[in-house]
């Protein structure tokens, strides 16, 4: 295992968008020092030019992944859904979206923006951080009337409540637990849904990607963002997801940021770093 | 400085102003109301401001976004273009054949009057001092026969409006003046503090979540916006005028001609009309426009035929009685006929005027919420007949980051979402900008050694067939 680098607690700052305070509900004792690097870093969450880039440019990659996985659905509403014929199916623009570890709301704003969505709650149990999401959602007119911010984990998303797609990016390879942290997630997909997400694998690419170039020589990403440790490999998120009897598909895509050129999809790049990936609810 | 660095400066500028903004936010008392809040909100109706309109309303990805174009005049009378038999309008620009396909593409040009465009096929272009040459033949290139359509801008605006017209849905607010921009407030519910709202003289006020600049050299929303530009002026003027012409060519073509002065062009307009372009120092075009008709036409004769001594004589000694000296000295003058024009035989009553030369570019096209497009984000010297087009390619640009913005939910008025706009074009620009202006210097000296050289340069350059189709093919817009 590589050495870890030298990262002073104190010097912290936690990446946007990765709530690492997520818990299950046993554990989710929030660490005052980290919700007060959050604040922190409140300020340069929508700055285009704040540590926070690296998620905006990634942020159109992520929805053209969503939308692939949607596009490749086969037309199965629930029987008693008005949409039950395919050509409405197919057509379907009232898509409901349940975004967890929302932080600043980088990916709830876009998707609230985008015709085919009816609503899109965000979740994210920092409250500084949702203060961020909601003043900012402020500045948009059109969200008013399809985007919902909740401070609240995953486990406290009320059982009955369904969603056509979870999504989650960047929020796996920060909580504790990661397989019963997906099995929550799950159970708010409807049948036929999706839940979506991005997380990096653990591999020693990754480790000189992420970790040494990204944190500590360019700086792009803040120093102490991640935890090498806690990525999960491609391969374990599809065998977690094999082994769940609800689950009918599993893709993954890989994705390399290229100083100068930004995100590019690259095929196979899962194993080595980034990547999205997308489970289909039978 | 490399773009980038640019950029964040004008980050940093606005987060700056951003935090003293912060500081002194009130809450509004009474909210914004929703019918005058724009996706985006173009000030300046001119051919580049239209055009933007027209390409949003005619994609189906950006036709949902909600449209306002501002403009001072009144756009009622310029709707059906119906000039005077038998005149053109001496504001004609040359358009590409990249440029017309996009306006084919928006539904524009099927509106324009096409009898009123002239297309050319071939260039001469040759230096004044040493009569090096360069001759471009479109037959060079075997896809397109045209090298750039010489339209009336006017023409151009009218189709633009037409095309609007039919589109519906755009909000044209004309004999609107903007009174002035400033940032929105902060009603507790909806937080326009990072959104420019600008008032026109109606007192009406539009917030935009994208405000585009269309408005020219002298662009308020650039000054709005705090972009800077850099530039120099040329020490010259643009004379203009609109010539009847003696001989029809089968093919037309246009001609241009590097004097020390400046360079001087004639274009072609249909029948026996053409348009001229003659950039000279502010003493020679004050003369040129109180010439006699007769004289005048003399002098655009003389300015493809004469030596730029006897030029220089005549415009600097001279009061009447120009045309026989023209005259005389065209006669005692050798000249490659291959490369002169036919004789200009009149000139258009009240066609003559003149405009000052300068070379602009400003420092970003883009900042939070505000895109600059044409004039306002550069102006060009007019010898490569590039200004238009640039401005249609920005248009081009936006409309696409735009259209991605859409597509992947971003906001459009956010600096990530413009930031392709600008990368794209701003190189793009500065490379063409760059290479006219130093044409312009270097045909603008007599110096022997330079003279050696760069006529050295020109006849390389028309021996080679090659180098000159792929320099047309960049001219026409590929």
């Amino acid at each position: 295992m590589p050495p870890r680098p030298l990262s002073p607690r104190l010097f912290r700052i936690p990446l946007p968008n990765t709530p690492r305070c997520i818990r299950h509900r046993s554990s989710s004792s929030l660490d005052p020092s980290e919700v007060q690097h959050f604040n922190q870093l409140a300020s340069e969450w929508w700055d285009p030019h704040g540590s926070s880039r690296l998620l905006h440019l990634m942020n159109p990659l992520r929805l053209r992944f969503i939308e692939s996985c949607l596009r490749s659905s086969p037309v199965t509403e629930p029987p008693d859904s008005p949409a039950s014929t395919p050509e409405i199916a197919r057509s379907r623009t009232n898509r409901r979206f349940l975004d967890v570890g929302c932080g600043g709301g980088i990916l709830a704003e876009s998707l609230a923006r985008l015709p085919t969505t009816e609503s899109v709650l965000a979740i994210d149990p920092t409250p500084g951080v949702l203060d961020i999401a909601k003043a900012h959602m402020r500045t948009d007119p059109a969200l008013k009337r399809k985007l919902q911010y909740r401070a609240s984990t995953i486990e406290d998303v009320l059982e009955e409540e369904m969603f056509d797609v979870v999504t989650t990016m960047e929020v796996v390879e920060h909580v504790t637990s990661p397989f019963p942290f997906l099995q929550s997630c799950l159970t708010h997909v409807r049948p036929g849904g999706w839940l979506i997400g991005s997380t990096i694998a653990r591999h020693p690419v990754s480790y000189i990607t992420t970790k040494l170039i990204a944190e500590d020589v360019m700086r792009i990403v803040p120093r102490g963002t991640h935890d090498w440790n806690k990525y999960v490999n491609a391969g374990e998120l599809e065998g977690f997801f094999a082994g769940e009897r609800e689950v009918v598909e599993c893709r993954v895509l890989g994705c390399v940021y290229v100083p100068g050129f930004g995100w590019r999809e690259v095929r196979g790049s899962e194993r080595v770093g980034n990547y999205f990936f997308g489970v289909r609810k039978r | 400085m490399p773009p980038n660095h640019l950029l964040r400066l004008t980050a940093l500028r606005r987060l700056n102003s951003t935090s003293l903004r912060l500081s002194q936010r009130s809450y509004a008392t009474t909210p914004f109301p929703e019918q005058d809040i724009y996706d985006v909100v173009i000030v300046g109706g001119g051919p580049a401001g239209l055009s933007l309109a027209s390409a949003l309303r005619s994609s189906s990805v950006t036709n949902k976004l909600k449209v306002a174009l501002i403009e001072g005049q009144d756009l009622g009378p310029q709707k059906p273009y119906k000039p005077k038999p038998g005149t053109f309008s001496n504001r004609v620009s040359s358009l590409t054949p990249g440029s017309v396909r996009f306006l084919e593409n928006i539904g524009a040009w099927k509106h324009i009057q096409e009898e009123r465009v002239q297309d050319y096929h071939g260039m001469k272009v040759w230096d004044g001092v040493s009569n090096a040459k360069i001759i471009f033949s479109s037959d060079l290139l075997p896809t397109a026969p045209t090298i750039a359509y010489m339209c009336e801008n006017l023409n151009l605006v009218s189709s633009l409006l037409s095309r609007l017209d039919e589109l519906g849905s755009t909000e044209i607010l004309d004999k609107a003046r903007v009174e002035g921009i400033e940032y929105g407030q902060d009603d507790g519910e909806l937080d326009l503090t990072s959104w420019p709202v600008v008032t026109v003289s109606s007192g009406r006020k539009l917030a935009a979540r994208l405000l585009v600049g269309a408005d020219g050299a002298n662009s308020p929303v650039r000054t709005f916006a705090g972009i800077e530009t850099r530039g120099w002026d040329y020490g010259r003027h643009g004379v203009v005028a609109t010539l009847r012409i003696e001989d029809v060519e089968q093919r037309k073509q246009a001609y241009q001609r590097f004097l020390p002065t400046g360079p001087v062009a004639l274009l072609p307009l249909p029948g026996d009309f053409a348009t001229m372009v003659w950039s000279t120092t502010p003493q020679y075009a004050a003369k040129l426009k109180s010439l006699s008709p007769t004289d005048f036409a003399a002098m655009a004769n003389a300015a493809f035929r004469l030596s730029h001594v006897d030029l220089k004589y005549i415009l600097e000694n001279m009061t009447s009685g120009l045309a026989e000296e023209v005259s005389w000295r065209e006669s005692a003058t050798p000249r490659d006929p291959a490369l002169t024009p036919t004789h200009i035989v009149d000139v258009q009553a009240g066609s003559v005027a003149s405009f000052p030369l300068k070379m602009r570019h400003a420092d970003s096209y883009i900042s939070e919420r505000i895109a600059l497009i044409g004039d306002a984000a550069h102006s060009v010297h007019p010898l490569a007949g590039q200004g238009l087009n640039q401005g249609i390619g920005d248009v081009q640009s936006l409309v696409r980051t735009l259209e991605h913005a859409v597509q992947h939910g971003q906001d459009v008025g956010s600096l990530l979402s413009l930031e392709p706009y600008y990368s794209e074009q701003y190189l793009k620009n500065h490379m063409l900008m760059g290479v006219v202006d130093k044409l312009h210097m270097l045909y603008g000296t007599t110096s022997p050694p330079v003279v050696a050289v760069r006529s050295l340069g020109l006849s390389a350059v028309n021996a080679l067939d090659g180098l000159k189709s792929f320099i047309m093919g960049r001219a026409a817009g590929r």
